[in-house]
């Protein structure tokens, strides 16, 4: 009988500023650690392996996919999610601006979409609209067409800069 | 299955050399993590060299750019010295899947999954660059650039040799070079036909071509016969005629589900005439 | 209806809120104490005979806590009901089987289950389970399956499932009278739903031995027929239906409750299910790939005379939902426009490929896009402006289409035509090079509200508490359309309590009362008219004790900011808080549960099609400018307008959403989108190859909305959700005739079709 035992590793990830440790074995991905061991479920998985970004979040302040990360390359490592952005009594202005743009429907594309906005207005402040395009372009979206995530990421640039 | 990742490149070579083909090395993950997934890999040995931040650079010499293996295809597509010596290079970056994968993909992992639609790979052909590996003991290997591939997913590469960096010599000051890609969509997709030319042109007369192609044979290939055509002549309607017949004879498309042989042999033709013509009316060293 | 104070407002969702915040629990989200990870076994083949299957292995791995096959299951074999609770029969109902037995008859058809401690094992004991196929001859395409010497899909019936036909009028003498006859065959294909989340559910059973399924659902309707599969009364059963990451129709069927409640049943224990991307592609329904054969003739001024349709539509290995959406296609058939002689005949086929069945536009983006490509085409041969040739033949309000349906209400496709015409602007000057750009446009209808035939009823129930806040409990799913948060602004126009103090539970078969499906476009019609009843009972109450306390007339009272007012300014006003505490003090019922019916006919046949079949239909048009690359066949979008006239847009930015997000999903279906399918094995079997577009890929969509206020929905709405849809695809293709002079007649438009086009067109100019 073919005994394939896999090794597990104890490992540290800093989640939304909180140290977290697990462990893990070698291929268990970024995503699966994060929803089923730490309970992140904010996280989501939409098709685990990078061609819809719905499982984005921050991995030392880059938008990656989380599902494309093995848990053990976040090892000592930070990584920010959604909730890490905003909470309910002090929401993110991205949170924010998408609800009042209506840049929400099902909502499942939502959690990456704004750490890839996030993402975007650190790097890049005043982003053009297809800067802003480019930028999401690995995040999809069924139910909105995009345009009003699009506005309303224009829209956090330009408040952001006002500050 | 288990992982290790080494603290050195010397580290990971010697990991390589023991465990060869039990072994796979994971950068970026990009691949390998898909692969993984559907059991089309099953490494006994993961060895994870995303630490070795000594193979992650770009850096600028006399004669010629340096690229770390570990560079991400982000960090190519902003870099400033790229974009001076080897724009199509960026443009491919700039292409290349989505804006996460590009954070975490490597120009290294890029070139060993050996796609023959690899994206990096049509520019750096064209501009003739060099792989450069290690290996335990000292015996790494400069290898050219149209002698890595061997095949879909192929390359020279052995088990226990891990690339360190590659070489692309600077261009010369009359060089022009453009790269295209056609895909089903403008983001993620995989290409159905890429073209990059660089020619050196000096009084209307190309000097020297080299054009690649990339998703119309089993690996990334080099145009020869087309680069014959151009070379040391006055470059005329006729002569961009005869380029584009004869790519279409010189690459061998498969038909998949994203295009059929036919279109894409078309395609290619199209593609080269449209950068044959971009070099006279532009250019840009 | 002057003067609405939140109906008609833009209005952020409450749930928007939740999402943006990552505190939404989808289905996949959530887990219980104890759970097992269920997984299914699926065929390797669209086509075999199950000579037997081995589980004994599985079984003993451990960890593993069940594994199911065919045997297991108390009633394998039912009929598929969606929601309704009226028998149409003549085969409208199907077969609904949970697992192959003996036979499987489709690629991916669900074979075993299994629960186990970990998902590593229970994929581990898939893989052990061993199933001894007989590869049997199947067939694959759909005019194939209509032979009599074909394989039969499914063993003792026809592979021809349904067949409908309208007739009006003599095609004969129609086409004797035309001057112009065009005639075309148009393809359509597979297409996924590619909804963001996959299918996912967690059933357990709770204290009172009830199954409980908390599940990504259309429908939560579904716990009758699962109730029925493990032979248990129905209120055993209870479906608690999810915030839903997008349903188009694809979690309409059943999808993972059977499996779920099978598997906590036999374990005893909480079970969760998650597909795989690759599993729901492989899986889940499709959108019906249909032929479709037009024979249109016209007058040499454009007036329309006679049209003969063929419909065959393929139907997968099972029959779900294809006489429905036949059904409709053939009443769509014709387009909205005056026709006096009309020959249409539908087939809906058995195949060995996977199941179609519901997907947003539930065959009317089929036939839009033969009948708007047919105008169009009818418009060049006759020499006249396609916008003229429309506007002749359009029907108005109070004409009838061919199957002899009255259209009560206003039909706006004048405007919405002219419109969204207008907005394209003037032609884009092309970039230069190769490039051609082209504009052209489309129009279309799409009943909103199901089948009269299914004597449809929605329920809600409004409640008011002692501090004046409100509960809404009704069955409605919520899909992302803004389903729930509509229904909170209805209540808050009624009772003048403001949006933050409505709370509304939904989706809970064994307590929120049933308010159908989450589909057809129905839940703003029939839950809205159902909550606003309920509302206005509650008013009533409220304002007739009102009326006691200050000793006015109710019908001068309303309910506004919490307060009751005298509208005739006496300055007379009760805080609803005091009139609430009257009411309970009395005794009087503070809340209301009413049932909205939908217009109920009876069908006397099943072939013919005549009279009403649907309650209204939204009409609306599309506008297109695209760039053509005659090189390489690349189209690019420049300009997307999609004008429909809504009725009354109850919250405009949520029907500006389904607008663009439509427009979207129609422009995917005209250009990318295409479930590959080879001899009934999938070929795109994930999101690299079946291609979505991307932020990158899209033009911004204009949207102009309309509102006649002849809808019958509340406050004279229509719906929206699927009609937004429907004609994007053929107007993309008048842009690219427009722009290259060459049609395609089947979908998608890939590059590469378009380039093979204009070579064809370049060889026959050769020879002319």
């Amino acid at each position: 009988m073919n005994k394939k035992i896999h090794k597990t590793y104890f490992i540290e990830i800093m989640v939304n500023g909180e140290w977290k440790e697990t462990d893990v074995t070698p291929q268990e991905t970024l995503l699966h650690v994060l929803r089923e061991k730490l309970g992140y479920t904010e996280v989501k998985e939409g098709c685990g392996k990078g061609d819809c970004g719905a499982c984005a979040v921050l991995l030392n302040g880059k938008p990656v996919n989380a599902c494309l990360t093995l848990a053990l390359q976040a090892q000592k490592q930070k990584v920010i999610t959604v909730k890490g952005l905003g909470t309910p009594e002090k929401p993110h202005l991205l949170q924010d601006i998408f609800v009042k743009h209506g840049a929400i429907q099902c909502g499942f594309c939502t959690s990456g979409m704004i750490i890839t906005a996030e993402g975007l207005l650190d790097r890049n402040p005043s982003p053009t609209r297809e800067e802003i395009r480019e930028a999401i372009s690995g995040n999809l979206c069924r139910c909105t067409g995009y345009k009003k995530i699009i506005e309303a990421i224009e829209d956090a640039s330009k408040k952001l800069k006002r500050h | 299955m288990e992982y290790i990742q080494p603290k050195s490149l010397r580290e990971a070579l010697h990991i390589m050399r023991q465990f060869k083909n039990r072994a796979k090395i994971i950068a970026g993950g990009t691949n390998v993590i898909p692969d993984m997934r559907i059991d089309a890999i099953k490494p006994d040995v993961l060895v994870d060299i995303t630490c070795l931040k000594s193979l992650s650079y770009i850096k600028e010499e006399k004669k010629r750019v340096k690229i770390g293996s570990l560079t991400t295809v982000s960090g190519l597509k902003s870099s400033r010295i790229v974009q001076d010596f080897a724009p199509i290079l960026c443009d491919a970056a700039q292409q290349f899947g989505n804006p996460l994968v590009r954070n975490r993909a490597t120009i290294g992992g890029n070139l060993a999954d050996a796609s023959p639609a690899a994206d990096t790979a049509v520019p750096l052909l064209v501009l003739g660059a060099t792989v450069i590996t290690e290996k335990e003991g000292g015996k790494g290997r400069e290898i050219p650039i149209d002698q890595f591939f061997l095949g879909p997913n192929q390359t020279v590469l052995k088990p226990e040799e891990i690339i360190r960096e590659i070489l692309i010599p600077k261009p010369d000051l009359n060089s022009r070079m453009f790269y295209l890609k056609l895909g089903l969509r403008n983001a993620m997709a995989i290409s159905v036909v890429s073209v990059a030319i660089l020619m050196e042109i000096e009084n209307d007369v190309c000097k020297k071509a080299r054009v690649a192609l990339g998703a119309v044979s089993p690996k990334p290939m080099r145009a020869n016969r087309v680069e014959e055509i151009l070379k040391c002549k006055k470059i005329t309607g006729d002569l961009v005629e005869k380029c584009s017949q004869t790519v279409e004879e010189e690459v061998q498309p498969i038909t998949d589900i994203r295009a059929g042989g036919h279109y894409r042999r078309s395609m290619a033709s199209v593609l080269l005439r449209r950068l044959i013509i971009q070099v006279l009316s532009e250019g840009r060293a | 209806m002057s003067d609405l104070k939140i109906v008609g407002k833009n209005v952020a969702r409450h749930d928007a809120w939740e999402k943006a915040l990552g505190l939404t629990c989808y289905a996949a989200d959530f887990s219980m104490p104890g759970m097992l990870y269920g997984r299914v076994l699926r065929s390797s083949y669209p086509s075999a005979r199950i000579l037997s299957i081995d589980i004994s292995k599985a079984e003993r791995l451990g960890g593993v806590k069940a594994v199911l096959t065919a045997k297991d299951v108390p009633k394998n074999e039912s009929i598929t009901r969606f929601g309704q609770t009226h028998t149409v029969g003549g085969g409208f109902e199907g077969l609904y089987r949970v697992l192959a037995d003996k036979k499987v008859h489709f690629m991916g058809e669900a074979v075993a289950l299994v629960a186990a401690e970990t998902e590593e094992i229970a994929e581990k004991a898939l893989d052990m389970i061993k199933v001894d196929y007989q590869l049997i001859p199947g067939v694959f395409d759909p005019i194939e399956a209509m032979k009599s010497d074909a394989p039969q899909v499914e063993e003792g019936r026809s592979n021809i499932i349904t067949h409908y036909e309208i007739r009006n009028g003599d095609v004969e003498i129609g086409f004797a009278e035309s001057d112009m006859i065009v005639e075309n065959t148009y393809r359509v294909p597979f297409i996924d739903h590619a909804y963001i989340e996959p299918e996912s559910g967690v059933a357990w059973i709770d204290e009172n031995g009830v199954i409980n399924i908390r599940v990504s659902t259309q429908m939560i309707e579904h716990f009758r027929e699962v109730a029925d599969v493990l032979g248990l009364p129905h209120n055993r059963v209870r479906v608690i239906g999810t915030n839903v990451g997008g349903g188009f129709g694809g979690k309409a069927d059943i999808t993972v409750e059977s499996f779920l409640a099978l598997l906590t049943y036999k374990t005893g224990r909480p079970v969760k299910l998650t597909y795989s991307r690759e599993e729901s592609i492989l899986s889940h329904s499709k959108r019906h790939p249909y032929v479709m054969y037009y024979k249109t003739g016209a007058k040499k001024d454009g007036q329309l005379t006679a049209l003969e349709v063929r419909l065959i539509s393929d139907a997968g290995a099972y029959i779900y939902f294809s006489p429905w959406v036949l059904l409709l296609s053939t009443v769509h058939a014709t387009g909205p426009y005056r026709i006096p002689h009309v020959a249409i005949d539908g087939y809906t086929v058995l195949t060995n490929n996977t199941f179609t069945s519901a997907n947003r536009g539930f065959g009317a983006p089929q036939v839009c896009f033969a009948y708007e490509s047919q105008m169009d085409e009818l418009a060049k041969q006759l020499g006249i402006d396609p916008f003229q040739i429309r506007k002749l033949n359009y029907l108005e309000k109070g004409e009838t289409l061919a199957t002899g349906q009255v259209l009560d209400h206003y039909v706006a496709l004048r405007e919405t035509t002219d419109r969204a015409y207008q907005a394209l602007g003037d032609k884009t000057t092309p970039k230069g090079g190769r490039v051609k750009v082209g504009q052209g446009f489309a129009s279309g209808m799409m009943s909103y509200g199901r089948l009269v035939f299914l004597h449809d009823t929605s329920r809600s129930q409004v409640s008011i508490e002692m501090d004046g806040s409100v509960t809404i409990r009704t069955g409605v799913q919520d899909l992302g359309g803004g389903q729930s948060s509509s229904l909170c602004q209805i209540v808050s126009e009624v009772l003048g309590v403001p949006m933050q103090e409505i709370k509304i539970y939904i989706s809970d078969s064994a307590l929120t009362p049933l308010a159908g499906t989450g589909t057809a476009t129905r839940q703003l019609y029939m839950s809205g008219n159902a909550t606003l009843m309920a509302a206005q009972e509650v008013g009533r109450i409220l304002l007739s004790k009102a009326g006691e306390m200050m000793r006015i007339d109710p019908r001068r009272l309303d309910l506004m900011d919490r307060e009751v007012i005298d509208r005739e300014g006496t300055g007379k006003s009760l805080a609803l808080t005091e009139v609430v505490k009257a009411c309970a003090s009395d005794g009087l019922p503070l809340y209301n549960v009413s049932l909205f019916k939908a217009p109920f006919r009876n069908l006397t046949q099943y072939e013919r099609i005549e009279g009403q079949v649907y309650a209204d239909f939204t009409f609306g048009s599309h506008a297109v400018e695209v760039a053509v690359d005659e090189e390489t066949g690349k189209v690019q979008v420049l300009k997307l307008i999609s004008c429909y006239d809504v009725g009354k847009a109850i919250n405009p930015l949520s029907v500006e959403g389904q607008l663009e997000g439509g427009a979207i999903y129609g422009m995917g279906y005209a250009l990318t989108e295409e479930i590959i399918m080879e001899k009934g094995v999938t070929k795109t079997p994930s999101l690299s190859e079946y291609i979505l577009l991307t932020s990158m890929d899209v033009p911004d969509v204009q949207t102009v909305i309309l509102e006649s206020g002849e809808g019958v929905g509340p406050f004279g709405a229509k719906g929206i959700g699927e009609p937004s849809v429907v004609s994007v695809a053929p107007a993309i293709c008048n842009a690219v005739y427009d722009a290259i002079g060459v049609r395609i007649f089947d979908l998608p438009l890939t590059p590469e079709k378009i380039f093979r086009a204009l070579e064809e067109k370049k060889k026959r100019l050769k020879f002319d």
